[in-house]
């Protein structure tokens, strides 16, 4: 590989102090390179163009100076820290006669992997790691919006994740500008592409943003393509125009209630038809929305604050079976016997649930509470837990309410006895009455289904 | 342990088919070893990217022409586990049935029902000694032929370059069309997503370059030929197994041009004296 910036070498550049040493190269894409450097003693990366990136796209400079002036709206994002200009002296090292400039960012750690990896069943996860992980993208997504800011080209190709934590990191993130400005080229990703793109009626902005979130989202959680049904069988070859008019031309949500005539194949398209009925009706009807009504009309997406809520009400809902240990996802009401579990067919049995403040949250091992389970104010979000079910060490049978506030817990035992319950400790659910938090009340309640008469 | 269901995304099929000219011209100057040295050496980047392609899968084979055309590597072997034997030089050039053997094989069947447009990269240092021109129109009878990426790639100086624009099809930037390629005699709908057009060659923007990967690429060193090579295994899988970013025309939307955009070439290539300088070779 030929690098532009040469490794090894240590290079001055305009507005900076100190040398940047270029470590080495990191990969090599269709706008640029990627080198790992060190700036004052920090290990960086550094995104430098080609030429050619440039040249068909003039305002990407004005671009990113704007983006790193506005800073990174959440830490999901691998963001631009400062936009690099050689100096004359170092221009004679690089390997280009135009000289041009790239960014420095984050080094993306070693734990994250390319959500490709996922969706090519490469990666062990568990469900609730990949709902987590569309949460922290319903979350930036949302923070970008509410900063005025758009994407233009969320893919699988710039998404991270770490499948331990299902938390994020969103990479590439030179396409971002002001919505509505349109001071850029880049369309988007085919498939990804809202339709009004992909047949040139519209620019890319927050609209399509909801479009190309609507897709990764089904992605991550399905494993499967939202368009690619019967009508994606129809084609013996799978090239641009093909993609155009499935994606463009006359795209069908394969599980659109009223159109039918794209429906998942049971040999081709098992993936979609194995993980679609395991998510909950309230998060179903969000892509039904967005791929239905919303594929002609934009203004009829699913918004960033919708997803927040369906994804962050089907992790309340997340119950274990107790035959095989799969997570299941109850519908609705909390109450009724769920249908079977979808792995081993086991009747999942009326759950435990904590009644908190801002609702309900089934008991089980690996659920979280978070803020805005107490706050009726704060948006759903899925980092930083106050509480999290444990299963006990040596009995798993046994779950615990670990305190993983800051604050001590006030406990209420079923016989009435008080205990505090201190930040990192955890108090056996069974036994449990009540848990007082300085955020709210904490009440486990087992549901038992309405006797027969 | 809970953990997602073990299932993953349907896949199709990516032919790449290399068509190697192994007349006895391909001993001189070291040619011959510089194309294995090359095909070897882009096997692991091919393997990455295919990995990175989870809706493809990448299958290689390979036909070998000199005095007759073989196939080289006649089963469509996933790129993760080719290993890369050396061909030989010696002989003439049958170019022709080299496209002979590719046309038996792009027919449907044994073309799969349902695959991703095939990468057919014809790479030769000199002019065919049988009757090409025959050969190629049974070829281009083919739907999964007109479909196909085609790429050449020629060695040295003494390559019929006419010959292997008309393997590729003429360029649509060049203004005038050389050679007549056979027109497709395919009914509308036989391969939906028909289309006659070529790819526009993607750098536009950049204006300045008279490379385009609808010319042959011109190799007239061992650096220059790796580098073909890895681009056409990499850059090119990856264009037509999982579409890429895309960059408006100005005229919004993206143009219906072609069955596949194609990748820039290295800029290493593109212009090598204005851009990334000769540093390297």
């Amino acid at each position: 590989m030929t690098w532009i910036l040469p490794e090894g070498a240590s290079l001055s550049f305009e507005g900076l102090a100190e040398p940047v040493l270029i470590v080495r190269g990191l990969g090599s894409g269709s706008q640029g390179q990627v080198m790992e450097v060190q700036v004052a003693g920090e290990r960086l990366a550094l995104k430098w163009y080609f030429p050619a990136c440039i040249a068909r796209d003039p305002n990407l400079e004005r671009r990113l100076g704007e983006a790193i002036r506005a800073t990174a709206p959440s830490d999901s994002f691998l963001w631009p820290i400062a936009l690099l200009r050689p100096t004359p002296g170092s221009q004679a090292q690089l390997r280009t006669r135009s000289g041009g400039f790239g960014y420095l960012m984050e080094l993306r750690p070693r734990e994250f992997a390319g959500a490709v990896e996922h969706v090519a069943g490469r990666l062990e996860l568990s469900l609730r790691s990949v709902l987590l992980a569309c949460l922290h993208l319903a979350d930036a997504f949302h923070a970008l919006h509410s900063k005025g800011l758009c994407y233009k080209d969320i893919s699988l190709g710039n998404l991270f994740l770490e499948p331990g934590s299902g938390q994020i990191l969103i990479c590439d993130n030179d396409n971002v500008d002001v919505d509505g400005r349109d001071l850029g080229s880049v369309l988007g990703t085919p498939g990804f592409m809202a339709p009004e793109i992909l047949m040139g009626r519209a620019r890319p902005g927050a609209a399509s943003d909801l479009h190309a979130l609507a897709v990764l989202i089904f992605r991550l959680l399905t494993r499967h393509d939202p368009f690619r049904g019967q009508l994606e069988l129809a084609i013996r070859c799978l090239d641009e125009p093909a993609r155009r008019r499935l994606y463009g031309e006359d795209p069908v949500f394969i599980f659109d209630p009223l159109d039918h005539r794209n429906r998942p194949d049971p040999e081709h398209h098992a993936a979609a038809l194995l993980t679609w009925p395991i998510y909950p009706a309230e998060l179903q009807a969000l892509f039904v929305q967005s791929f239905g009504p919303g594929l002609r009309d934009p203004a009829r997406r699913a918004l960033t604050g919708q997803w927040q809520r369906a994804l962050a009400r089907c992790l309340d809902q997340r119950q274990l079976c107790p035959g095989c240990g799969q997570e299941n996802f109850r519908d609705g009401e909390l109450v009724a016997p769920a249908a079977a579990c979808w792995h081993c067919g086991s009747p999942l049995p009326p759950p435990l649930v904590l009644v908190v403040p801002q609702g309900e949250v089934v008991a089980a091992a690996g659920t979280t509470l978070h803020r805005h389970h107490f706050d009726p104010l704060h948006p759903p979000q899925g980092d930083a837990p106050l509480a999290e079910l444990v299963a006990h060490p040596s009995d798993p049978a046994i779950l615990g309410l670990r305190n993983r506030s800051g604050s001590v817990w006030r406990a209420v035992l079923n016989q009435g006895e008080a205990l505090e319950i201190s930040p990192g400790r955890s108090v056996n659910v069974a036994a449990l009455a009540q848990v007082l938090t300085p955020e709210g009340p904490i009440t486990p309640q087992r549901r038992c289904p309405p006797s027969p008469m | 342990m809970p953990s997602f269901p073990n299932v993953r995304l349907a896949s199709r099929p990516l032919h790449f088919i290399y068509l190697c000219d192994c007349s006895g011209s391909m001993a001189a100057q070291g040619k011959m070893q510089a194309l294995n040295q090359a095909i070897r050496q882009s096997l692991p980047g091919m393997a990455r990217v295919a990995r990175e392609n989870p809706e493809a899968r990448v299958l290689v084979r390979a036909v070998r022409f000199a005095d007759r055309a073989h196939w080289h590597i006649a089963t469509p072997t996933p790129v993760e586990e080719l290993q890369w034997q050396d061909l030989q030089a010696g002989g003439v050039t049958a170019m022709g049935e080299a496209l002979d053997l590719l046309a038996e094989q792009l027919a449907s069947p044994p073309m799969e029902e349902r695959a991703l447009p095939p990468v057919l990269v014809l790479i030769s240092d000199g002019q065919p000694t049988d009757d090409f021109e025959t050969s190629l129109g049974r070829l281009m009878r083919q739907p999964w032929a007109q479909k196909a990426v085609r790429l050449a790639i020629a060695l040295g100086h003494d390559a019929d370059l006419e010959v292997l624009q008309q393997f590729i099809g003429p360029d649509p930037s060049s203004g005038q069309a050389p050679g007549t390629v056979p027109a497709g005699g395919v009914p509308a709908g036989e391969v939906p997503g028909a289309s006659g057009e070529m790819p526009r060659h993607a750098v536009a923007g950049a204006g300045r370059s008279d490379r385009s990967p609808r010319r042959p690429l011109q190799a007239s060193n061992a650096t220059a030929l790796a580098q073909y090579i890895q681009w056409a295994s990499t850059a090119v899988v990856g264009a037509a197994s999982m579409p890429a970013s895309r960059v408006g025309d100005g005229q919004g939307g993206t143009s219906g041009a072609g069955n596949i955009p194609l990748p820039d070439l290295p800029p290493t290539l593109l212009d090598p004296v204005d851009d990334i300088g000769p540093v390297v070779w």
